[in-house]
């Protein structure tokens, strides 16, 4: 199962990119192990995840149409 | 476009254009129930990190995100104040140093909750609406914002 994943502000700078597509994932747990894996230095920066644009604080499954976003710290105003 | 869809446009591109802010002023005046405007403008400051300046400051948001978060932050404000009525525009894209980048209008019939809604509407939008600023500096690098 393909999962799309969009990142904002210095997250996207880490990933190198704004979307990104990663296989084989079913969770939001094996989602950040992957990150992880693949660019370790998302591990020391702060941010949170939004599924179908509702921040989660907790693991939760994913599927192919979940709207996955890596969102760091807001800095509106 | 409906008007109803028209009202609840947050986002500008670029700067907030200072007659914008006159002209919904003056809008205003055909209702006589409001005693008490407050208005609340961000200005992008020319902070100095690691000996540079900062020229401008390019916001970029999660649009789907934060139009809910907003409608929620309005909804709550009408919820809890005596409001008349209340505007909350930010910027997106590219906003220069001494230019305006958020506005918010908060009209009561009495100061005290349009000066308690708009305090509580600002702190609301810098925690809570997923929008990120990156401050260009004056040797063309930049940093990401951080709210404080």
């Amino acid at each position: 199962m393909k999962i799309k994943v969009i990142a904002f502000g210095y997250i996207a700078d880490i990933l190198g990119k704004d979307v990104l597509e990663l296989e084989g994932i079913s969770n939001t747990d094996m989602l950040k192990s992957k990150l992880y894996a693949k660019y370790p230095n998302l591990k020391r920066r702060e941010y949170k995840i939004a599924v179908n644009q509702q921040i989660i604080s907790e693991d939760i499954s994913l599927d192919e149409n979940s709207e996955v976003v890596l969102l760091p710290p807001f800095a509106g105003g | 476009m409906s008007s109803q869809k028209k009202k609840n446009k947050v986002f500008i591109e670029g700067a907030i254009n200072p007659v914008f802010i006159a002209d919904s002023i003056a809008k205003h005046s055909s209702k006589t129930g409001i005693g008490a405007h407050t208005i609340f403008l961000g200005q992008v400051r020319n902070d100095v990190i690691d000996g540079k300046t900062v020229q401008a400051i390019e916001y970029s948001a999660y649009n789907e995100m934060a139009e809910k978060e907003f409608h929620k932050i309005r909804e709550d404000a009408f919820a809890k104040y005596e409001l008349t009525c209340m505007h909350i525009y930010h910027s997106l894209g590219k906003v220069k140093a001494g230019e305006i980048n958020m506005y918010v209008f908060v009209s009561s019939r009495h100061r005290n909750d349009a000066f308690s809604a708009c305090r509580e509407i600002i702190e609301q939008i810098k925690t809570n609406v997923p929008i990120w600023g990156k401050e260009i500096l004056d040797d063309d690098t930049y940093v990401w914002k951080q709210n404080l």
